[in-house]
């Protein structure tokens, strides 16, 4: 009972906000919604959970001072109608129902209605297109992909559709970036963009950002760079670390997949032994975990260097002179 | 945490509201079919509905909500003349799943087999979604769901929809070894940047998770199969209670290990280190966990000198 209370509130106070030209206080809100508790403690309580919600749903609440001419004075609420109002992206009813299916393959998290769910209904809301049905699922058994999405990775992606700068923080330091792109790969979203301490293009890791996770200044506020780097490079390319081109071999049946990963440009050489590759490597540590997930059927050849890392910590970890001191 | 339920009520019905409003009185079927919802969810919402309206909630300040003869008209709702815009995430979730689809069948598997939506109404789709969003320049977003070989994934995925067996040459990663089996394929999915195929292996005679990249070579086979109502779990990492307990000590630099692989307990050992109990099902998996991390975690007991025997194994190679 309660819940439906809340509902017919909720929808009262979306009305009462959307009908206001001016900011209204929470009092003037409680008088105009109707059905929030007289005891003063609960309903500020649940008024707080109210706007939560709505803010939670995407509704564009703006709090903003009474009087502009005194920004530290008392605040009142409303919503504009022109950041609520979704514009029609003119999809048709094939397109729709394209969205759907491909929406029922993969999974983005989250039991009920998850953001997919309410995206469709708001879409199938301001459609034209008739016939279409979010109800029509398909024959397989559960989702075909899971893609998680979080509330770092959409924030990220406002950053990025809006070009509007993120800050956030990163290896213990605060970032500000131009975001560019994202991208979903190996299980994990990474963004690649303009890092401003840096003065060049980087690519962070979204599950690596540390809070608070926010954009800066307003929208539009940079040019994002045309035909950039597709995805994220392999892991060995991912690090500062002085270049150094590895020369590895690979045994025949575990070749296939290190070209799949490095790119068949990276061969030099195939003979009965396996296949050979050069990599240009710039995080060695990532170089090493890649080519010892081989065990041993691949081998470091060169630069002699690289090689004879690679031997020294083979004879540490052979050597079991990594006992631990208790 | 799970949406509670008035906002997931509100949001539909800020989305069905202007729906109804825009067409002449549509059957409340079409509504239900169009949002996906039941005849008596509707109802309810649309019985709220028309006590809501402005202060002071006189007559005819109120929204106008008429149902009859099993068809719905909404009036003096212009508040909700146009569903609420889209919020961040559900703009990226739904233009990720899209993305994902699309870069599926570019790889050649949702055109030959992979069940999904037609190519060219779903990229005519994520553009005019990316115009609304800002996104507008293409490449913005890209989705890739895992590294798939060739055709295999399209093969397991077609004979796990027509429940037909399939004959694989598998590389287990685990073993280290090469083996060609017949699998009753019960699930295909992508997680964490893999393709997984899940289904009962007719060589072990046991339920097995294999990684679809590597699948070698793969044939539909002509014999089909039953699969259980009920298949499980889909967890990727198979560690089974009958397998050998193998205790680790764990450097802060390796804590992951504890987070990452499930676990039969996890107890902090000073310093900043972490004990973990695991069952660990295959050497080769241990051996590569080992080699890795190096200094940063030892065994501890259950699988002594594992990690340095592989060590001198691998040595070997430069020994030459």
């Amino acid at each position: 009972m309660a819940c439906v209370d809340r509902l017919e509130r909720l929808v009262n106070l979306v009305v009462a906000l959307l009908d206001t030209r001016r900011p209204l206080t929470r009092d003037e809100l409680r008088e105009r919604v109707g059905g929030y508790s007289d005891d003063e403690e609960a309903f500020r309580r649940n008024f707080e959970r109210d706007k939560e919600l709505l803010r939670g749903m995407g509704l564009p609440l703006v709090a903003e001072p009474l009087d502009p001419l005194v920004p530290e004075g008392a605040v009142g609420y409303r919503v504009p109608k022109d950041l609520y109002e979704l514009p029609d992206p003119g999809l048709d009813e094939e397109e729709l129902m394209a969205l759907s299916l491909a929406a029922s393959a993969v999974s983005l998290d989250g039991a009920g209605a998850g953001p997919v769910t309410t995206a469709l209904w708001k879409l199938a809301g301001g459609s034209s297109a008739p016939g279409a049905s979010l109800a029509a699922g398909t024959r397989r058994a559960g989702p075909l992909a899971d893609v998680p999405v979080d509330d770092t990775v959409a924030v990220v992606f406002s950053g990025v559709a809006a070009r509007q700068r993120l800050s956030f923080g990163y290896n213990g330091e605060r970032r500000l970036v131009d975001p560019y792109r994202l991208s979903y790969r190996q299980g994990h979203w990474y963004l690649s963009g303009y890092d401003h301490a840096r003065c060049a293009e980087r690519l962070f890791r979204s599950d690596r950002m540390t809070a608070p996770v926010g954009l800066e200044g307003g929208p539009g506020a940079f040019e994002r760079p045309a035909g950039a780097p597709a995805g994220p490079p392999p892991p060995w390319r991912m690090g500062s670390d002085e270049e150094v081109v590895a020369s590895l071999r690979v045994a025949p049946d575990h070749a296939a997949w290190v070209e799949r990963v490095a790119g068949p440009e990276s061969v030099t050489g195939r003979d009965h032994s396996g296949t050979y590759f050069e990599l240009r490597v710039t995080n060695r540590e990532a170089f090493r975990g890649f080519v010892l997930g081989f065990l041993d059927h691949a081998e470091v050849l060169g630069p002699p260097e690289l090689r004879e890392e690679m031997i020294e910590w083979l004879r540490a970890v052979g050597a079991g002179g990594v006992e631990v001191a208790r | 945490m799970s949406r509670p339920a008035a906002a997931e009520r509100l949001a539909r019905l800020l989305a069905i509201v202007p729906w109804v409003v825009a067409q002449d009185g549509p059957s409340v079927e079409e509504v239900c079919v169009r949002f996906g919802v039941s005849e008596r969810e509707l109802l309810a919402d649309l019985n709220l509905l028309f006590m809501c309206g402005v202060y002071p909630f006189t007559p005819d300040s109120l929204i106008e909500v008429d149902v009859d003869d099993g068809r719905v008209w909404i009036r003096f709702a212009e508040w909700f003349r146009r569903p609420l815009r889209l919020a961040p995430q559900e703009g990226l979730a739904l233009l990720a799943a899209a993305q994902a689809m699309l870069e599926l069948s570019a790889a050649g598997a949702g055109t030959s087999g992979v069940e999904g939506p037609d190519r060219a109404p779903l990229a005519s789709a994520v553009a005019k979604l990316a115009g609304v969003l800002g996104t507008s320049a293409g490449g913005t977003l890209q989705v890739e769901l895992g590294e798939v070989a060739g055709d295999v994934l399209a093969i397991v995925e077609k004979a796990a929809g027509e429940h037909r067996k399939v004959r694989i040459e598998y590389y287990s990663f685990g073993r280290d070894v090469n083996t060609d089996r017949v699998v009753q394929p019960w699930r295909v999915f992508a997680t964490e940047g893999h393709w997984y195929l899940l289904g009962w292996c007719e060589r072990v005679r046991g339920r097995r998770l294999f990684r679809v990249d590597r699948v070698r070579s793969a044939r539909m086979l002509d014999d089909s199969f039953v699969a259980p109502a009920d298949i499980g779990p889909l967890t990727l990492y198979e560690g089974r209670p009958g397998d050998p307990l193998v205790v680790l000590d764990l450097a802060p630099g390796a804590a992951w290990v504890a987070d990452h692989y499930p676990n039969e307990g996890v107890a902090a050992a000073g310093d900043g280190h972490l004990e973990v109990r695991l069952r660990v099902s295959s050497t080769a998996w241990l051996e590569r966990l080992l080699l890795r991390a190096g200094p940063e975690v030892a065994v501890l007991a259950g699988a002594e000198g594992v990690g340095a025997a592989a060590a001198r194994r691998v040595l070997a190679l430069y020994d030459r």
